[in-house]
């Protein structure tokens, strides 16, 4: 439904030239939620602002649906207000002069397609109860909260029905508790309409809790692409897995690759050696990083010593965070963490045992 | 593209004036008419700078620049103080009444200064002489004091309204810090609260100079009838001098001191004002500064103020009123009463002239302020949101005129209406709309560009993804948007358009191009006081109505600083 091809996007500050999107393809499939993820300054931003048509590539094409909205070798570019789409800012852009009805019948009034003013009304009373502001239509849109504002600007967006809806960081204004209850709202409307969706943020959370797909970007590229689950658990970059939750890493060389097809392997670091799985590609000798998340980590008594990749570490500092202990151990010269179950009781100063499933040592190229 | 057309148009109407200027200043030729460049020398140069007279003119210059600062200024100080850090009594009434001293026009107040302190007419005068039993007349208002006793007293609301903000941003901390380290309060006023006032202080001040040095109704009013030139005044005499043809070439090489001087000072402003900024007492928490107690001097104190108001508006007002209703002229007495009469007014409604220059009038100040809004807001649009290439040029031209007197600004256009002879642009309205606009797009840009500024840049997108065409955009969501703006800048621009004489004596020709600052003026020069102090009482009130106005339409306190002046 969205397809950006090599697309490439560069700006002019007072500093000098940023080129702030190096080669981004990109391709959502009708109806899917896909989120594009990463730090700010990282191009996703200028992505989604090149799909709307606000900023003008400098390479590449864009397709909406079927239609060619920006190619740079045709020499299209289509102006937003001729593309079907519909979009919620991080401001929400709620015109204050208006009422939160006429906000909505902006859109409409604004289609070549000429509405009656029943057909408005009903478009824009069906637009307000999705988003459960039916009762607000002839207030002043100044006098809304911000919860308010944000589902005001996304009925706006989808009134006229577009084929793709963008969503620049629609919850970064909300507080966390809202914001919480939003995403979950704001997904299953989405899916409940069934509209392709583009989705911008920097909260790993988000992108985990709303995404059908994301995509992980860092200095104008896309890192990885996948599913939640695939980006959280199979990271294949050390970027990928230090920005989506909470990791460690162990730096050591590849000691044996078992020849069977499960390739399971060793791998010597500075603090012992594990049994990990080896991915394609990596052969003995070779430096990796293998990436442990702190609750894949469980504690065992010093009798099971002999067991797979069980280490002796000294707990340094505990953290209580009321779900779970947060401890910072060193094992050998290594500084983890971990999170334990608050009951665990584990102290300062103690010396225990760890265990890492070798399935949960994920291994990458250093 | 139309941002294309805009730069070309903007350029056309600030640089060909400009250019004909700094030309015209080297032309030969007797007549702009025949200038050509063929006919180039510095002989206007050598005439007027070795005439001993233009440096008794730079003199002159000096002292009513300097003096009228210096008394205005203080007078500023102290009534900005008194308003805002001390516990003087009636404090909105002096605000307000300092306010509506805007609506008072240079050249009407000067008219009733005269009848006042004319050493023949003055009513003051005659009073003094009947009771000290004099020979001669005690006060001269045609006089270098005169004329700045009225331009300091003329400057206040402006400089007073400047003044304000610079006191009431002040954080009390500053002072209280002074106060806990053991400073006596005079000491502490001494060493932190003037030092801190001190950059602002002298910004007001470069700004209120350049105002001064471009005033010409005071100096016209009050110095010319006693022959006592100022930079503007005597463009203008050169211009109407009575030879003909008019030393025209003479006029522009004297402008291009008067430009050098003002371009310096403006650049001294400039840099004033980034360093106000630099030192940053506004901090913009929301505090009321610790008010002095005046103790048994708060009643002395009101009472300065409401002689400052006496003076700059009550009196020179009442007198004006009073003279409307007088068949002829006299000093005020018990008999004088007696003889009133509604004869100027009936004559008013019956003065073929005073019509045509009413209607003039309401043409050229609403097309300048339609033209000055519009304009002002298609610059303002591409200087602040598009990414033209040539948008700070733009921004830049817009600003050029600003330093730049309306005399000087007049005379360029002289020489361009007088070239471009194949347009029946000189000496009609439309000329004087023209010189007006492109004078006045500085301040409309400046106050267009802080509105737009104000406008979140994703107001506008929205409603481009929302499938508005951009001429849709700005007629849906900039314009409404702007509407406080747009009208503030349309009402300051008819306030200041109605009240300048020296353009449209300038540029106007002939009875049927007259606006009402002309006709104010002409029947001024006949004598006709009675027909000019009606006109004037309605034309005050009508102003003090339209300043209202301008304050309704909610101006923020930037906008506030540029009201009047």
């Amino acid at each position: 439904m969205i397809r950006i091809d090599n697309l490439h996007m560069h700006y002019r500050t007072e500093r000098g030239e940023v080129h702030a999107v190096r080669g981004v393809s990109v391709n959502v499939l009708p109806g899917q939620f896909y989120t594009l993820l990463g730090p700010s300054g990282c191009g996703k931003t200028s992505t989604l602002r090149c799909v709307a048509g606000l900023e003008v590539p400098n390479e590449g094409e864009i397709f909406i649906g079927d239609e060619l909205v920006f190619s740079s070798s045709k020499k299209i570019s289509i102006p937003p207000y001729k593309r079907d789409i519909g979009m919620v800012f991080q401001s929400y852009a709620i015109w204050p002069h208006m009422t939160v009805f006429e906000n909505v019948a902006f859109p409409l009034r604004e289609m070549r397609r000429r509405f009656s003013k029943k057909e408005i009304h009903e478009k824009v009373l069906k637009a307000l109860a999705m988003v459960q502001l039916n009762d607000l239509g002839d207030r002043p849109a100044p006098f809304l909260s911000g919860g308010q504002q944000q589902r005001l600007a996304l009925a706006r967006a989808l009134v006229k029905e577009p084929a793709v809806l963008l969503l620049d960081e629609p919850l970064s204004n909300l507080d966390a508790k809202l914001r919480e209850e939003t995403r979950v709202e704001m997904r299953e409307l989405v899916k409940r309409l069934g509209i392709t969706t583009l989705y911008v943020t920097h909260d790993q959370l988000e992108a985990l809790t709303m995404s059908d797909v994301v995509a992980v970007m860092s200095e104008g590229r896309i890192v990885q692409e996948g599913s939640p689950i695939e980006i959280y658990q199979i990271p294949r970059e050390r970027f990928v897995a230090n920005f989506i939750g909470m990791a460690n890493f162990m730096e050591g060389k590849v000691k044996a690759v078992a020849s069977d097809g499960k390739r399971s392997g060793q791998v010597e670091t500075s603090s012992g050696v594990l049994a990990c799985r080896i991915p394609e590609g990596l052969s003995v000798g070779e430096k990796v990083v293998i990436v442990i998340r702190p609750e894949d980590v469980s504690l065992v008594n010093s009798s099971s010593a002999s067991e797979e990749n069980v280490l002796p570490a000294k707990v340094k500092a505990v953290i209580f965070m009321g779900d779970t202990l947060e401890c910072t151990v060193t094992i050998g010269e290594q500084q983890l963490r971990m999170k334990l179950h608050p009951s665990s009781g584990v102290k300062e100063g103690s010396t225990v045992h760890f265990q890492i499933p070798s399935q949960y040592c994920r291994v990458l190229q250093a | 593209m139309w941002h294309h057309v805009l730069f070309v148009l903007v350029f056309f109407l600030v640089i060909t004036p400009l250019g004909f200027l700094v030309l015209g200043s080297f032309s030969t030729a007797s007549l702009p008419t025949d200038f050509s460049l063929a006919t180039m020398g510095v002989v206007n140069y050598v005439k007027v700078y070795t005439d001993p007279g233009t440096y008794e003119l730079l003199n002159n210059t000096l002292i009513y620049v300097g003096g009228s600062i210096t008394f205005g200024i203080s007078l500023s100080i102290v009534l900005a103080w008194l308003v805002e850090r001390t516990n003087v009594p009636c404090k909105i009434l002096i605000y307000s009444g300092i306010l509506t001293t805007i609506a008072m026009p240079g050249m009407l107040q000067s008219m009733a200064w005269v009848l006042l302190f004319s050493p023949r007419i003055g009513f003051v005068n005659s009073v003094l002489k009947g009771i000290f039993n004099l020979e001669q007349p005690p006060i001269n208002i045609y006089s270098i004091g005169g004329m700045i006793s009225i331009e300091a007293l003329r400057l206040v609301p402006t400089a007073f309204l400047m003044l304000v903000p610079l006191m009431r941003s002040m954080d009390p901390a500053l002072e209280e810090a002074a106060l806990v380290s053991g400073a006596s309060p005079a000491s502490t006023t001494r060493k932190i609260t003037l030092r801190l006032l001190a950059p602002g202080l002298v910004a007001v001040m470069i700004y209120q100079a350049i105002s001064v040095l471009e005033g010409f109704e005071i100096p016209g009013i009050l110095g010319l009838p006693a022959g006592i030139y100022v930079f503007s005044t005597k463009i203008y005499s050169i211009v109407h001098s009575a030879t003909f043809p008019p030393p025209y070439g003479q006029a522009n090489a004297l402008a291009m001191a008067y430009v050098a001087i003002a371009l310096i000072t403006t650049y001294f402003y400039l840099r004033m004002i980034s360093r106000t900024e630099r030192y940053m007492i506004v901090t913009g928490k929301g505090y009321r500064p610790r008010l002095i107690d005046l103790g048994r001097w708060r009643y002395p104190a009101l009472a300065l103020g409401f002689l400052y108001l006496f003076f700059s508006v009550i009196l020179p007002f009442a007198v004006l009123v009073f003279a409307s209703f007088l068949p002829y002229l006299q000093t005020p007495s018990m008999e004088s009463l007696k003889t009133m009469t509604l004869k100027n007014y009936r004559m008013l409604a019956e003065f073929d002239d005073l019509m045509l220059a009413l209607k003039n009038t309401v043409i050229m100040v609403v097309v300048t302020a339609t033209a000055t809004v519009i304009l002002s807001f298609f610059i303002s649009l591409v200087v602040v949101r598009s990414k033209f290439w040539g948008r700070k040029i733009l921004d830049q031209l817009a600003f050029l005129p600003h330093p730049l007197p309306g005399m000087v600004m007049a005379l360029a256009f002289v020489w361009l209406f007088l070239k471009l002879d194949f347009l029946p642009l000189y000496g009609t309205i439309w000329s004087i709309c023209i010189a007006f606009t492109v004078s006045f797009i500085a301040y409309g840009t400046r106050a267009m560009n802080a509105a737009i500024i104000q406008i979140h840049k994703e107001l506008e997108e929205a409603a481009y993804i929302s499938g508005a065409r951009p001429w849709r955009t700005m007629l849906k969501i900039f314009v409404p948007l702007l509407m406080p703006a747009l009208a503030g800048v349309w009402l300051w621009v008819i306030l200041h358009a109605v009240r300048f004489a020296g353009t449209p004596l300038m540029l106007a020709e002939g009875a049927k191009n007259q606006v009402l600052a002309i006709l104010i003026w002409n029947m001024w020069d006949w004598g006709h006081i009675g027909g000019v102090a009606a006109i004037g009482t309605l034309m005050i009130i009508a102003l003090l109505m339209l300043t209202l106005g301008v304050r309704l339409f909610g101006f923020n306190r930037r906008q506030e600083i540029q009201v009047g002046g």
